[in-house]
């Protein structure tokens, strides 16, 4: 009897110590970027150094992982993050909940790109970024130098008929120039779609047009497509898709599409400045940049410019202790406003930062050629977050596969993206 | 007078048996009422509701069940798609998988040399997780294949580029680390059937193939329900390589709509609740699969048990 006395309260002492969890002095942040997270782990540490503050960070992008299923694993399981992170309107109402409002914050008078809504200051900018036809420069200048060819000027490359010269004659000198094909582009594999339904798509929303112009989002978001505008867009990414190489196309992953750029077997990368600290670590020592866009004939617009924005922001979840909000705040401030943030936004993570303070300009090419085209105000805006992120992987994904894969043609590409789009509004209703 | 201490010693005493037997049974009962039997009622609840993950539920009815079964709304036809789907690669499995299995413990019953060795070689694959089995095959589908066919034939094939190819990869994928485990079921089965009814066929002159189909299938009858449930289920139930081969794969078209063209149900499901962020839709068609899946291993174990009993 004694014995079971003692068995029982020890059990029950233990289940009572196993309760306490989750000290106060540490907080979860989640992220999306897998390009930054070596540079993010070795700040947070410095971080947990610094103030004592126990930080857990957790990656989860590209191909093999996705920021929006991790979350809602987390959430399910009660262990929301403390930091996340958002990409627009539509993700902004999903959370909206769960996210605290930033207004008062020291870093909020630092930037214009802040995440606002209601008139109060609530996402945290992540970096500038920019996206486009990044080029190896080294390989242009090797193509312009071999006997018979029209050189090639990057900087006239601003609409379709220029590129669909340039393709072809780049595509006729691959043996001499040791590359696979033209353009390293994906896509086709599900997990990669976000670069065709979600960057590429951009391109139809908001090329040549001024920064902040939504005419073109606001008419689809009401389900009026203006089908010249499309079949132009078909046009163009059939393509970029006709002078990929087929299989990082078809099936490859994000280490196949920029590795293939890397490794200098591709002129032309359909990606944006955040893959540097992956070059960097393929230790890719080419000269590079990003070209103009392009996307209309030449008798319709010229597109000279790349798609610069904030497209992300850290947001601090409100339905967290008040105590591990302090604390995440806390930490977003640190990265704001010292210099070791600035050190750890700039050079190590490779951003460009969204806080005029900050003195450091990154060094990787892509990223200061981003700044460039920022500096001349050769841009245009990121409006793809606009559009539901269910309705951009599910019913635009698979049509851009369809076509990578041969499937259908531009025509009817655009047929079925018609469709698809004059279809939001009732798939807005019927969520 | 009974002192307080000895009425409760023979308390244990007199109960002894079935104190015991709770006593083992309890954890386990308790942890499959927490994690399935709760989660089961809760989630046909939510699927009669409009939860959104969290925040109140609403009552809707049958709404969820309506949408899935609406003809030509786009949930209905990815949902209808991917049932659909998983059913053909059930069957393709089905045949696939037991077949080889079958084949391969008629090789290593033969009594060849190294015969043990071939049964843990063939076994082996199954210790590998299903994510990394997805993720291994990936890397030879995407990139050593289209390298060696390249070299061989002068085109890359990409066999999870299509659909149909893509469904075949699964199979084969599953099936190299599944197929043993399938094996040694019917190794064991092979090995049950009495010696002296086969040598008395050899000595009546009957031929391989007909001591296949005469002595051996119907004797091994019991063995074929086992591996035919496990392999429907187990098709039905598959999620892990789907998501690291294929993560739904490439596109294909069906009743005119563009959709991922490998989302087997399972991930469909999932991909409801954490990409569509629909929970209270994923529960719905998961109360529908469950019903299915009820239907059809049930028809299924009938129809075997019958044929053992007619072997």
């Amino acid at each position: 009897m004694k014995k079971l006395g003692f068995f029982a309260s020890s059990l029950l002492a233990v289940t009572a110590l196993a309760g306490c969890g989750g000290s106060s002095d540490s907080i979860y942040m989640l992220q999306n970027k897998p390009e930054i997270d070596a540079a993010l782990q070795a700040f947070a540490e410095a971080y947990t150094e610094e103030t004592g503050v126990e930080m857990k960070v957790t990656s989860c992008g590209g191909d093999l992982c996705q920021l929006g299923t991790q979350l809602q694993a987390d959430i399910a399981a009660g262990e929301a993050p403390d930091i996340f992170v958002i990409d627009g309107i539509p993700a902004y109402e999903q959370y909206e909940d769960m996210i605290a409002d930033l207004s008062e914050e020291p870093w909020v008078e630092d930037t214009d790109v802040a995440f606002k809504v209601d008139g109060k200051v609530v996402g945290f900018p992540v970096a500038i970024e920019g996206w486009g036809m990044a080029y190896n420069k080294d390989l242009i200048d090797e193509f312009n130098a071999l006997p018979g060819v029209t050189t090639i000027d990057v900087t006239e490359l601003t609409n379709y008929d220029a590129y669909m010269e340039a393709f072809e004659a780049l595509d006729a000198e691959k043996v001499a120039l040791g590359i696979d094909s033209v353009v390293s582009m994906a896509g086709g594999a599900a997990g990669m779609s976000w670069v065709t339904n979600d960057h590429n798509f951009n391109s139809l929303l908001s090329a040549g047009l001024e920064y902040g112009d939504l005419s073109v989002v606001e008419d689809l978001l009401e389900g009026t497509v203006d089908r010249t505008r499309l079949g132009y867009y078909a046009d163009w990414v059939n393509l970029l898709f006709t002078y990929a190489d087929e299989t990082v196309l078809r099936t490859g992953g994000y280490n196949e599409q920029v590795g293939a750029f890397a490794e200098e077997k591709a002129v032309f990368l359909h990606q944006g400045n955040w893959v540097e600290p992956f070059l960097g670590d393929a230790e890719a020592t080419f000269a590079r940049g990003f070209a103009p866009h392009g996307v209309f004939p030449a008798s319709v617009q010229e597109t000279d410019g790349i798609f610069v924005a904030a497209p992300s922001w850290y947001v601090v979840n409100a339905q967290a202790p008040e105590a591990r909000q302090q604390l995440a705040k806390d930490f977003l401030t640190y990265m704001a406003t010292t210099e070791a943030g600035h050190k750890y936004m700039v050079e190590e993570a490779g951003n460009i930062p969204a806080f005029k303070s900050v003195e450091l300009s990154p060094t990787a090419p892509l990223s200061v050629s981003v700044q460039e085209w920022a500096a001349e105000g050769k841009i245009y805006s990121w409006n793809q977050y606009y559009f539901n992120g269910d309705f951009r992987y599910n019913e635009l994904g698979p049509i851009y596969t369809r076509l990578a894969n041969g499937e259908i043609t531009p025509g009817q590409f655009e047929t079925l993206m018609t469709i698809a789009l004059e279809g939001y509004p009732d798939f807005l209703a019927n969520l | 007078m009974i002192k307080q201490s000895s009425k409760i010693s023979l308390f244990f005493k007199k109960h002894q048996k079935s104190l015991v037997f709770w006593g083992f049974l309890a954890p386990a009962l308790l942890a499959f009422v927490f994690t399935i039997i709760i989660p089961f009622f809760l989630g046909l609840y939510y699927s009669f509701t409009d939860w959104r993950g969290f925040g109140t539920p609403e009552f809707i009815g049958f709404e969820n069940y309506i949408r899935l079964f609406t003809a030509g709304g786009n949930e209905s036809i990815r949902f209808i798609y991917s049932l659909i789907i998983t059913f053909v690669f059930a069957a393709i499995n089905i045949v696939l998988l037991n077949i080889i299995s079958f084949s391969l413990a008629l090789l290593v019953t033969r009594g060849l040399k190294f015969q043990n060795f071939y049964r843990v070689g063939f076994f082996l694959p199954n210790l590998i997780g299903g994510i990394v089995l997805g993720y291994l095959w990936k890397f030879i589908f995407n990139n050593v294949v289209p390298d060696v066919t390249l070299l061989a034939s002068g085109e890359s094939f990409l066999m999870l580029a299509d659909r149909n190819t893509a469904i075949l990869g699964i199979s084969l994928t599953w099936g190299w680390q599944y197929a043993g485990y399938l094996m040694m079921i019917y190794v064991t089965a092979i090995q049950n059937i009495p010696q002296d009814i086969v040598e008395a066929s050899e000595i009546d002159g009957a031929k391989f193939m007909q001591r296949i189909r005469h002595i051996m299938l119907p004797m091994v009858a019991p063995a074929f329900t086992v591996t035919l449930f496990l392999t429907l289920i187990n098709s039905f139930k598959q999620f892990d390589v789907n998501f690291a081969l294929t993560a739904g794969g490439p596109s294909t078209e069906f009743q005119g709509l563009s959709l991922w063209g490998t989302k087997l149900i399972s991930m469909y499901i999932l991909d409801t609740y954490q990409v569509s962020l629909r929970p209270a839709l994923a529960q719905a068609q998961a109360v529908i699969f469950f019903i299915v899946l009820t239907v059809i291993s049930v028809i299924q174990v009938q129809y075997n048990k019958r044929k053992e009993i007619e072997a």
